[in-house]
């Protein structure tokens, strides 16, 4: 762990782990030996991981554990790993309010999560915000509960950032199951000759691993990565997707008119990056940062999308709102 | 005749169930329709939901019935979040999704 993992180093934060390492060694998080900050993108990467680890008897060794590990020990990221630590209480977060590492393998504990959200995060009075974080969260747990097959289920985490910099809020959700290719091979079987391929498709609305069909099949449309990857660019935050050895990742906005151009295919947005991992991740980690200081309405995000689709072939009949 | 679905309120009323939308689409929604009845879907406990939770309520009901649904059922108390997300799924399920990108701008 370098001493800043977050998603604008997450390049130089993956590219030094070898999570699955050998099979005979012992599985150790090496702490930076200062203070470090950590935000949710690897928070929830290393729980996934940890649980992959219990899951295959590995024990867990953390090397420099100490006071500057506290905020990941309120972020519970200690209990994941069966390592036992526990930091002097306190309360509250000065640099903003977090939803601490929390594992979901179940609908009602998603459930449980999307009711917490708005009172740990104190986001009562910023329901546009509240929205969309509660958006972004179920469909990115929605989509490891129905897809990946992890047996751990999903490690999501959140926090809000309220002191220097922009204020926004960073979701994470990571699982070690089949990963994107895989889950796709069925319907797409290129998806499998490359991750970055994967990525691609997975981003893309109307693809989904379930049934191939343009309408998706009755339970899924396919657009669930598609409409979170747009609202972290409506307000112009960071976007990032990574399984198998691929990593893509949105970079903020330079300028309003950057963050306000959709592109319906992630890799024609100009602000992006793309890299391979020195090693593969079993399964699949997004992050999405919502600028809550630029969110407008939620509903614009909405009528922006529905810009992108094309029109009715007829249009004769009305929606009947009343 | 018209059959009146009233939607719980989920979580702090946000609609995100699949499974509880699944349910009344296969229990309540395609039955009424195949009867030959109108269906009104009034969602005043709700005040989001997500693509996903309308897709799962209607995207079937939309592939069966085309666009002629739109004159037999009635959306009920929307906010206009409900309404923003309603109209999209409606849209690319009418429409499809686009096969290219075009650049398009809040």
């Amino acid at each position: 762990m370098p001493n800043n993992a977050s998603l604008h180093t997450a390049r130089a934060f993956l590219s030094q782990n070898l999570p699955y390492g050998d099979e005979e060694e012992p599985s150790v998080l090496v702490l930076h030996p200062q203070w470090t900050h950590v935000d949710p993108f690897a928070l929830s990467i290393i729980a996934a991981w940890g649980g992959w680890c219990v899951r295959n008897g590995k024990k867990i060794l953390v090397e420099n554990l100490g006071k500057h590990a506290d905020y990941a020990a309120r972020m519970k990221l200690f209990q994941y790993l069966a390592v036992d630590y526990s930091p002097p209480v306190k309360e509250h977060e000065e640099a903003g309010r977090f939803l601490p590492l929390t594992q979901v393998q179940t609908y009602p504990q998603l459930t449980q999560v999307i009711g917490n959200i708005s009172a740990l995060l104190h986001l009562n009075t910023e329901p546009d915000a509240l929205a969309a974080v509660q958006y972004c969260v179920s469909e990115l747990i929605r989509n490891v509960l129905e897809h990946s097959g992890s047996p751990e289920g999903a490690f999501v985490c959140t926090h809000r950032y309220v002191g220097k910099g922009p204020k926004r809020v960073t979701i994470a959700v990571s699982d070690c199951g089949q990963g994107i290719a895989s889950h796709l091979a069925h319907n797409f079987p290129e998806a499998m000759t490359d991750d970055r391929i994967a990525l691609g498709l997975a981003m893309r609305p109307g693809i989904t691993g379930a049934v191939k069909g343009m309408y998706g099949t009755p339970e899924n449309a396919g657009a669930g990565l598609f409409i979170t990857r747009s609202i972290a660019k409506g307000t112009g935050g960071y976007f990032l997707l990574m399984s198998g050895d691929a990593v893509y990742r949105l970079r903020r906005s330079n300028t309003p008119d950057e963050q306000i151009s959709l592109f319906f295919e992630a890799y024609d947005e100009p602000n992006y990056n793309l890299w391979a991992l020195p090693s593969i991740w079993l399964g699949t980690t997004v992050a999405v940062e919502i600028r809550t200081d630029k969110i407008e309405d939620f509903q614009g995000f909405f009528q922006w999308i529905r810009k992108q689709m094309p029109a009715r072939k007829t249009i004769s009949k009305r929606i009947n709102f009343t | 005749m018209k059959k009146t679905i009233e939607l719980k309120p989920g979580i702090v009323g946000f609609a995100e169930d699949k499974d509880q939308a699944r349910i009344i689409r296969l229990n309540t929604i395609l039955p009424a329709l195949e009867r030959g009845e109108n269906i009104v879907i009034d969602f005043r406990h709700v005040k989001y939901a997500t693509q996903s939770f309308i897709h799962a309520l209607l995207g079937e009901t939309l592939y069966k019935y085309g666009e002629d649904l739109l004159d037999r059922v009635e959306f009920k108390n929307c906010t206009p979040q409900l309404q923003s997300v309603i109209e999209l799924v409606v849209d690319y399920s009418l429409g499809g999704f686009p096969t290219e990108s075009e650049v398009v701008k809040q």
